[in-house]
């Protein structure tokens, strides 16, 4: 094993291979209190990548309703229990990852989903976490609750698919960070099914290969964002570039909410995989919940995404996810407005901070009568 | 203590039936004999000219992911040559048998491995090593039962699975076969490129080749068949290939096997294996 930093848990950690970092890396903001979970996201995606025979059951991208739902079933549950209780020391992980806790023999500590595990994607479907009593009144975090996380592949720094692959057919795109199953050197061994934390590859038993969310590359390559992106109509997704901590620019709307106002985190960052779809963790939500999702920081952020209305700049850039199907690789707020653009520094989009409103009197003076709100 | 005798008996006689006639003595390494041509089928009375040998099967424990508990013990071998081509029959005892795939389902499997030139400095017998290829030859009882006849669908592997629709099977494209087949193809980027894995399957082994664990890459076929029959609870299994290079009768190189039982989601790396056997080409049957 050789030894990597891990700016998400603020140390060194080991790892299969050497630290070796893409020329730029493909990441993407989720914004967990706007999703609706309609799975026009998955939908999308479903009928774009993976609609063949022996794909009936990969989701590249799912909505799962938190804290019940997962796919496939208690993915995330089964991990945090074989890894067992850990520690943060501020903002430092000091607790093992699933590469430090890999057990003798295994390049990962993981786990193999059974056929009945893909049974119930929408297990736990707004399921909240507890009854709501009788006479009961809204207050933050809510006494009971629940929220939708949308995910897709993480594309991380440190994939424990491509670690656990023995055979070296899950690669990471020096180009865009864009890690991806070989389709023609893959045998199906399936141990990336295993190693994957996040359970996001998937086994094919008719092509007899695993394949995985390929961050519509043909879309990244042209500067478009996915199609879970551009198909999102709660506006919940912002795709990009994130840079490392210390080089983050703050004209990088990724940068911007990862870095400079960090209100965006990775999901379970402990597992040290150093994931690259980061989430702005719901604001209702119990902290000791958001914490073993998102990390430490996920007070600070919940605090940070609710002070966004005395904030314009971030605001601002709020108000560009899902604005332009372009890939937008910087920001600025000239005023009221956010404008959005690309590498060379064209103009993609502009959107104002605040939607123009227009009050139709309740009275019309022309016809001397009362409007009335129905069609 | 009567009926557990008739039991016995029984139990003896039926072994009998579905294996090939023991030998008096096993063999110390596998010998091959010669014959007109070499059968197919694991049932083909021609392998009784050929002495078993018992090969004892260890967990593979040197690369990551390593088997941890041993499973499959071990096998009988048998092996006969024809002058063009070489056959193994190889034989082993499983309780409950894989011939699917699927998240987590492994198929049932075996290999037979060859040092691509006979020197006495044989490579590593995991898998060879750089300057020092083997050659693989691997069969897989998924593909057996494709072979055999039992189409891949995924009604067939989950008789009770419902599908919407397929929309290269709508209704516009009907008319076209070769529309289908091209949007069909888009969402199986394996197959589109090749991969052997994906099917169509006329043989339920594989030829491959390899340089050391993580290396191994299919070759291009040269005759290579096989055929796995599941009785009595064990799998007889024929791997047939060419003759490896430069093997004369009265010849000695060295063959390395290994099994994988699919119900203990064994694959790849995670496999019981032998070291190198002798294996000689016997001058005269």
């Amino acid at each position: 094993m050789a030894r990597v930093n891990n700016w998400q848990i603020g140390r060194e950690m080991s790892y299969w291979y050497p630290e070796s970092r893409p020329r730029r890396q493909f990441a993407a903001v989720f914004d967990t209190n706007k999703c609706i979970a309609c799975q026009t996201c998955t939908l999308a995606c479903k009928t774009t990548w993976t609609s063949g025979k022996g794909q009936e059951y990969i989701l590249w991208n799912n909505v799962e309703t938190k804290p019940y739902g997962s796919y496939p079933l208690a993915y995330d549950v089964k991990l945090l229990e074989l890894l067992g209780s850990q520690e943060w020391v501020g903002d430092t992980y000091a607790g093992r990852t699933i590469f430090e806790a890999a057990p003798a023999g295994e390049r990962v500590l993981g786990w193999g989903p059974e056929e009945q595990d893909y049974a119930y994607p929408n297990i736990g479907e707004d399921d909240c976490a507890g009854q709501v009593d009788h006479g009961a009144t809204m207050a933050l975090p809510h006494m009971s609750w629940f929220f939708y996380l949308a995910r897709i592949c993480n594309h991380c720094t440190y994939p424990a698919c491509l670690a656990a692959c023995p055979r070296g057919s899950i690669y990471k795109r020096p180009e865009d960070g864009i890690v991806l199953v070989d389709q023609g050197r893959c045998r199906g061994y399936q141990e990336c099914v295993r190693g994957c934390p996040y359970k996001k590859v998937f086994y094919n038993p008719l092509t007899g290969t695993s394949e995985k969310c390929i961050a519509c590359y043909p879309k990244i390559e042209q500067g478009i964002q996915p199609q879970c992106f551009v198909n999102c109509i709660g506006k919940i997704r912002l795709a990009g570039w994130v840079s490392t901590p210390d080089k983050a620019r703050p004209d990088n709307p990724i940068d911007y909410l990862v870095h400079v106002r960090k209100i965006a985190l990775p999901l379970f960052p402990q597992l040290g995989l150093e994931p690259h779809v980061y989430y702005i963790p719901p604001v209702h939500v119990p902290e000791s919940f958001n914490r073993q999702l998102f990390g430490p920081r996920a007070a600070q952020a919940v605090k940070a995404y609710l002070n966004a209305k005395n904030d314009p700049d971030l605001a601002g850039l709020l108000c560009l996810f899902g604005s332009t199907e372009m890939v937008v690789a910087r920001f600025k707020r000239q005023g009221e407005t956010v404008v959005g653009s690309d590498e060379s520094g064209a103009t993609l989009v502009q959107v104002p901070l605040k939607e123009p409103v227009f009050v139709r009197p309740a009275f019309d003076p022309r016809f001397q009568l009362i409007r009335i709100n129905c069609p | 203590m009567r009926v557990k005798g008739i039991l016995f008996a029984a139990a003896l006689a039926a072994v009998g039936l579905t294996s090939c006639a023991r030998s008096p003595q096993r063999a110390p390494e596998v010998v091959a004999a010669t014959v007109k041509s070499v059968p197919l089928d694991p049932a083909d009375k021609a392998w009784a000219a050929a002495p078993e040998h018992l090969a004892k099967l260890v967990p593979q424990d040197l690369v990551e992911p390593r088997l941890v508990t041993p499973t499959t013990p071990e096998l009988l071998v048998r092996a006969l040559v024809d002058g063009s081509s070489i056959a193994f029959r190889l034989e082993w005892a499983d309780e409950d048998p894989s011939d699917r795939t699927g998240p987590l389902r492994m198929a049932d499997a075996c290999a037979v491995q060859i040092p691509v030139s006979r020197e006495k400095d044989l490579p590593d017998p995991q898998m060879g090593q750089g300057d020092r290829a083997v050659q693989v030859t691997y069969w897989r009882a998924d593909w057996q039962a494709a072979v055999d006849g039992r189409v891949e669908a995924i009604a067939d592997l989950y008789p009770r699975a419902a599908v919407d629709h397929y929309p290269f099977e709508a209704k516009p494209l009907e008319a076209n076969p070769a529309a289908q087949q091209e949007m069909a193809g888009r969402y199986a980027p394996a197959k589109i490129l090749g991969n052997l894995r994906s099917g169509p399957r006329k043989t339920p082994v594989e030829p491959l080749i390899s340089a050391g664990p993580g290396t191994l890459t299919p070759v291009a076929w040269q005759g290579e068949d096989g055929k796995g029959v599941f009785a009595e609870r064990r799998w007889q299994v024929v791997i047939k290939r060419r003759m490896p290079e430069g093997l004369r009768p009265g010849d000695r190189t060295a063959v390395a096997f290994a099994v994988w039982q699919g119900s203990k989601q064994e694959s790849g790396a995670r496999k019981m294996r032998t070291g190198w056997i002798g294996l000689l080409w016997r001058a005269s049957s």
